[in-house]
Protein backbone atom coordinates (compact mmCIF):
# COMPACT_ATOMS: atom_id res chain seq x y z
CA UNK A 1 0.00 0.00 0.00
CA UNK A 2 1.53 3.21 -1.09
CA UNK A 3 1.52 6.44 0.78
CA UNK A 4 -1.10 8.03 -1.44
CA UNK A 5 -3.55 5.21 -0.93
CA UNK A 6 -3.09 5.55 2.80
CA UNK A 7 -3.68 9.29 2.55
CA UNK A 8 -6.86 8.71 0.52
CA UNK A 9 -8.09 6.20 3.08
CA UNK A 10 -7.58 8.55 6.00
CA UNK A 11 -9.06 11.50 4.13
CA UNK A 12 -12.11 9.36 3.31
CA UNK A 13 -12.52 8.38 6.94
CA UNK A 14 -12.26 12.02 8.00
CA UNK A 15 -14.89 13.02 5.43
CA UNK A 16 -17.24 10.28 6.61
CA UNK A 17 -16.77 11.47 10.18
CA UNK A 18 -17.47 15.11 9.28
CA UNK A 19 -20.58 14.06 7.35
CA UNK A 20 -21.85 12.08 10.33
CA UNK A 21 -21.22 15.07 12.60
CA UNK A 22 -23.22 17.29 10.24
CA UNK A 23 -26.02 14.73 10.31
CA UNK A 24 -26.04 14.96 14.10
CA UNK A 25 -26.09 18.76 13.94
CA UNK A 26 -29.08 18.73 11.62
CA UNK A 27 -30.97 16.32 13.86
CA UNK A 28 -30.28 18.51 16.88
CA UNK A 29 -31.68 21.42 14.89
CA UNK A 30 -34.77 19.37 14.12
CA UNK A 31 -35.23 18.75 17.81
CA UNK A 32 -34.79 22.31 18.95
CA UNK A 33 -36.34 24.51 16.28
CA UNK A 34 -39.96 25.45 16.91
CA UNK A 35 -41.71 25.49 13.56
CA UNK A 36 -42.38 23.28 10.56
CA UNK A 37 -40.55 25.59 8.20
CA UNK A 38 -37.53 26.03 10.45
CA UNK A 39 -37.42 22.29 11.02
CA UNK A 40 -37.47 21.85 7.28
CA UNK A 41 -34.53 24.25 7.12
CA UNK A 42 -32.65 22.13 9.62
CA UNK A 43 -33.59 18.91 7.83
CA UNK A 44 -31.81 19.87 4.63
CA UNK A 45 -28.39 19.74 6.27
CA UNK A 46 -28.20 15.96 6.71
CA UNK A 47 -29.96 15.42 3.41
CA UNK A 48 -27.52 17.34 1.26
CA UNK A 49 -24.24 18.32 2.89
CA UNK A 50 -23.89 15.48 5.36
CA UNK A 51 -24.86 12.82 2.87
CA UNK A 52 -22.60 14.22 0.13
CA UNK A 53 -19.64 14.32 2.52
CA UNK A 54 -20.28 10.72 3.54
CA UNK A 55 -20.55 9.64 -0.09
CA UNK A 56 -17.32 11.48 -0.97
CA UNK A 57 -15.59 9.73 1.90
CA UNK A 58 -16.84 6.33 0.75
CA UNK A 59 -15.71 7.12 -2.79
CA UNK A 60 -12.25 8.03 -1.50
CA UNK A 61 -12.01 4.76 0.36
CA UNK A 62 -13.30 2.41 -2.34
CA UNK A 63 -11.76 4.10 -5.41
CA UNK A 64 -13.28 1.79 -8.01
CA UNK A 65 -14.80 3.25 -11.14
CA UNK A 66 -18.12 1.47 -10.82
CA UNK A 67 -18.37 2.26 -7.13
CA UNK A 68 -17.66 5.94 -7.63
CA UNK A 69 -20.24 6.09 -10.43
CA UNK A 70 -22.88 4.48 -8.20
CA UNK A 71 -22.08 6.88 -5.37
CA UNK A 72 -22.36 9.86 -7.72
CA UNK A 73 -25.74 8.53 -8.84
CA UNK A 74 -26.88 8.22 -5.22
CA UNK A 75 -25.88 11.82 -4.55
CA UNK A 76 -27.56 13.00 -7.72
CA UNK A 77 -30.86 11.33 -6.89
CA UNK A 78 -30.74 12.63 -3.34
CA UNK A 79 -30.22 16.17 -4.61
CA UNK A 80 -33.02 15.64 -7.13
CA UNK A 81 -35.68 14.31 -4.79
CA UNK A 82 -34.97 16.38 -1.70
CA UNK A 83 -36.41 19.71 -2.93
CA UNK A 84 -39.56 18.01 -4.23
CA UNK A 85 -40.46 16.64 -0.83
CA UNK A 86 -39.44 19.85 0.97
CA UNK A 87 -41.53 21.96 -1.40
CA UNK A 88 -44.63 19.83 -0.98
CA UNK A 89 -44.30 19.68 2.79
CA UNK A 90 -43.80 23.45 3.09
CA UNK A 91 -46.72 24.13 0.80
CA UNK A 92 -48.95 21.80 2.76
CA UNK A 93 -47.82 23.46 5.99
CA UNK A 94 -48.75 26.84 4.57
CA UNK A 95 -52.13 25.80 3.33
CA UNK A 96 -53.14 24.06 6.51
CA UNK A 97 -52.06 27.07 8.54
CA UNK A 98 -49.32 25.50 10.59
CA UNK A 99 -46.82 28.31 10.27
CA UNK A 100 -46.43 31.55 12.18
CA UNK A 101 -47.59 34.15 9.73
CA UNK A 102 -46.42 37.07 11.82
CA UNK A 103 -42.82 35.95 11.55
CA UNK A 104 -42.70 35.83 7.77
CA UNK A 105 -40.81 38.66 6.14
CA UNK A 106 -42.18 38.05 2.64
CA UNK A 107 -45.40 36.28 1.87
CA UNK A 108 -45.90 36.02 -1.86
CA UNK A 109 -48.14 32.98 -1.70
CA UNK A 110 -50.72 34.92 0.31
CA UNK A 111 -51.30 37.41 -2.50
CA UNK A 112 -51.56 34.62 -5.04
CA UNK A 113 -54.07 32.69 -3.00
CA UNK A 114 -56.12 35.85 -2.49
CA UNK A 115 -56.09 36.54 -6.22
CA UNK A 116 -57.29 33.04 -6.95
CA UNK A 117 -60.06 33.41 -4.45
CA UNK A 118 -61.10 36.81 -5.83
CA UNK A 119 -61.09 35.58 -9.40
CA UNK A 120 -63.53 32.81 -8.86
CA UNK A 121 -64.52 29.92 -6.67
CA UNK A 122 -61.73 27.89 -5.24
CA UNK A 123 -60.91 24.58 -6.77
CA UNK A 124 -61.30 22.62 -3.62
CA UNK A 125 -64.33 23.54 -1.61
CA UNK A 126 -63.08 21.94 1.56
CA UNK A 127 -60.13 24.25 1.72
CA UNK A 128 -61.88 27.46 1.06
CA UNK A 129 -62.83 28.75 4.52
CA UNK A 130 -59.27 28.40 5.70
CA UNK A 131 -58.00 30.43 2.76
CA UNK A 132 -60.63 33.05 3.24
CA UNK A 133 -59.76 33.47 6.85
CA UNK A 134 -56.07 33.70 6.19
CA UNK A 135 -56.26 35.77 3.06
CA UNK A 136 -58.37 38.44 4.69
CA UNK A 137 -56.03 39.47 7.46
CA UNK A 138 -52.89 41.44 7.02
CA UNK A 139 -49.78 39.38 7.56
CA UNK A 140 -48.55 41.61 10.31
CA UNK A 141 -51.58 41.64 12.52
CA UNK A 142 -53.04 39.04 14.73
CA UNK A 143 -55.68 37.00 12.98
CA UNK A 144 -57.56 36.47 16.20
CA UNK A 145 -60.50 34.19 16.58
CA UNK A 146 -62.05 33.82 13.18
CA UNK A 147 -65.57 35.23 13.11
CA UNK A 148 -67.05 33.59 10.08
CA UNK A 149 -65.78 30.15 9.20
CA UNK A 150 -65.73 27.37 11.64
CA UNK A 151 -62.58 25.46 12.26
CA UNK A 152 -63.03 21.88 11.44
CA UNK B 1 -2.32 -3.10 11.94
CA UNK B 2 -0.40 0.08 11.46
CA UNK B 3 -1.15 3.43 13.01
CA UNK B 4 -3.16 5.14 10.26
CA UNK B 5 -5.32 2.04 9.85
CA UNK B 6 -6.24 2.29 13.50
CA UNK B 7 -7.05 5.96 13.06
CA UNK B 8 -9.36 5.13 10.16
CA UNK B 9 -11.09 2.45 12.16
CA UNK B 10 -11.60 4.74 15.14
CA UNK B 11 -12.98 7.53 12.94
CA UNK B 12 -15.43 5.24 11.16
CA UNK B 13 -16.60 3.68 14.41
CA UNK B 14 -17.16 7.15 15.84
CA UNK B 15 -19.12 8.06 12.71
CA UNK B 16 -21.36 5.00 13.15
CA UNK B 17 -21.96 5.91 16.79
CA UNK B 18 -22.79 9.52 15.86
CA UNK B 19 -25.26 8.39 13.18
CA UNK B 20 -26.92 6.02 15.64
CA UNK B 21 -27.26 8.81 18.21
CA UNK B 22 -28.73 11.07 15.52
CA UNK B 23 -31.24 8.35 14.61
CA UNK B 24 -32.28 8.03 18.25
CA UNK B 25 -32.81 11.78 18.56
CA UNK B 26 -34.78 11.69 15.33
CA UNK B 27 -37.06 9.02 16.78
CA UNK B 28 -37.81 11.44 19.61
CA UNK B 29 -38.88 14.03 17.04
CA UNK B 30 -41.01 11.48 15.19
CA UNK B 31 -42.67 10.40 18.41
CA UNK B 32 -43.58 13.84 19.69
CA UNK B 33 -43.82 15.80 16.46
CA UNK B 34 -46.92 17.92 16.83
CA UNK B 35 -48.17 17.49 13.29
CA UNK B 36 -47.85 14.92 10.56
CA UNK B 37 -45.71 17.32 8.52
CA UNK B 38 -43.03 17.27 11.20
CA UNK B 39 -43.04 13.50 11.02
CA UNK B 40 -42.84 13.64 7.23
CA UNK B 41 -39.72 15.83 7.38
CA UNK B 42 -38.27 13.58 10.06
CA UNK B 43 -38.86 10.54 7.87
CA UNK B 44 -36.96 12.23 5.05
CA UNK B 45 -34.03 12.84 7.37
CA UNK B 46 -34.36 9.24 8.54
CA UNK B 47 -33.88 7.98 4.99
CA UNK B 48 -30.82 10.21 4.65
CA UNK B 49 -29.43 8.84 7.91
CA UNK B 50 -29.97 5.25 6.74
CA UNK B 51 -28.08 6.04 3.54
CA UNK B 52 -25.26 7.62 5.54
CA UNK B 53 -25.09 4.64 7.88
CA UNK B 54 -24.94 2.16 5.02
CA UNK B 55 -22.24 4.29 3.40
CA UNK B 56 -20.23 4.24 6.60
CA UNK B 57 -20.58 0.48 6.79
CA UNK B 58 -19.43 0.18 3.20
CA UNK B 59 -16.45 2.42 3.94
CA UNK B 60 -15.61 0.32 6.96
CA UNK B 61 -15.75 -3.04 5.21
CA UNK B 62 -14.64 -1.77 1.77
CA UNK B 63 -17.38 -3.57 -0.07
CA UNK B 64 -20.04 -2.23 -2.40
CA UNK B 65 -22.72 -4.72 -1.49
CA UNK B 66 -25.16 -2.16 -0.09
CA UNK B 67 -24.88 0.41 -2.86
CA UNK B 68 -28.08 -0.63 -4.68
CA UNK B 69 -30.00 -0.32 -1.42
CA UNK B 70 -28.63 3.19 -0.93
CA UNK B 71 -29.58 4.02 -4.51
CA UNK B 72 -33.16 2.84 -4.07
CA UNK B 73 -33.45 4.74 -0.77
CA UNK B 74 -32.18 7.93 -2.38
CA UNK B 75 -34.58 7.46 -5.26
CA UNK B 76 -37.74 6.49 -3.40
CA UNK B 77 -37.22 7.93 0.07
CA UNK B 78 -39.20 11.04 -0.68
CA UNK B 79 -42.42 9.33 -1.73
CA UNK B 80 -43.51 8.77 1.84
CA UNK B 81 -43.30 12.42 2.82
CA UNK B 82 -44.90 13.48 -0.45
CA UNK B 83 -47.82 11.17 0.25
CA UNK B 84 -48.17 12.50 3.77
CA UNK B 85 -48.02 16.10 2.59
CA UNK B 86 -50.51 15.56 -0.19
CA UNK B 87 -53.10 13.32 1.37
CA UNK B 88 -52.84 13.09 5.13
CA UNK B 89 -51.81 16.54 6.34
CA UNK B 90 -54.82 18.18 4.71
CA UNK B 91 -57.23 16.02 6.63
CA UNK B 92 -55.30 15.73 9.86
CA UNK B 93 -55.20 19.07 11.65
CA UNK B 94 -53.67 18.39 15.01
CA UNK B 95 -55.03 21.39 16.89
CA UNK B 96 -56.65 24.74 16.26
CA UNK B 97 -53.86 27.15 15.65
CA UNK B 98 -55.30 29.97 17.69
CA UNK B 99 -58.11 29.00 19.97
CA UNK B 100 -60.66 31.49 21.20
CA UNK B 101 -58.99 31.50 24.61
CA UNK B 102 -55.73 32.77 23.17
CA UNK B 103 -52.56 31.35 21.84
CA UNK B 104 -51.77 27.74 22.29
CA UNK B 105 -48.40 26.32 23.01
CA UNK B 106 -46.66 25.23 19.87
CA UNK B 107 -44.54 22.42 21.21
Amino acid sequence: MTVWQQIADTAGAVLVFIGAAICLLGVVGMLRLPDVLSRSHAATKPQTLGLLLVLAGVALRLRGGMDVATLALIGFFQLLTGPVAAHLVARSAYRTGQIERCELLFDDLDAQLTEIQDAGPAQEPGRRPEDGREGGGEPGQEPGPAPGPSRS
Amino acid sequence: MSGPETVDRVLLTAAVVIILVAGGLLLVRIARGPSMLDRAIALDVCAALIIAGLGTKSAFARDSFYFPIMLVLAFLGFTGSVGIARFIAVRDRPRPRRGPAGEEGRR
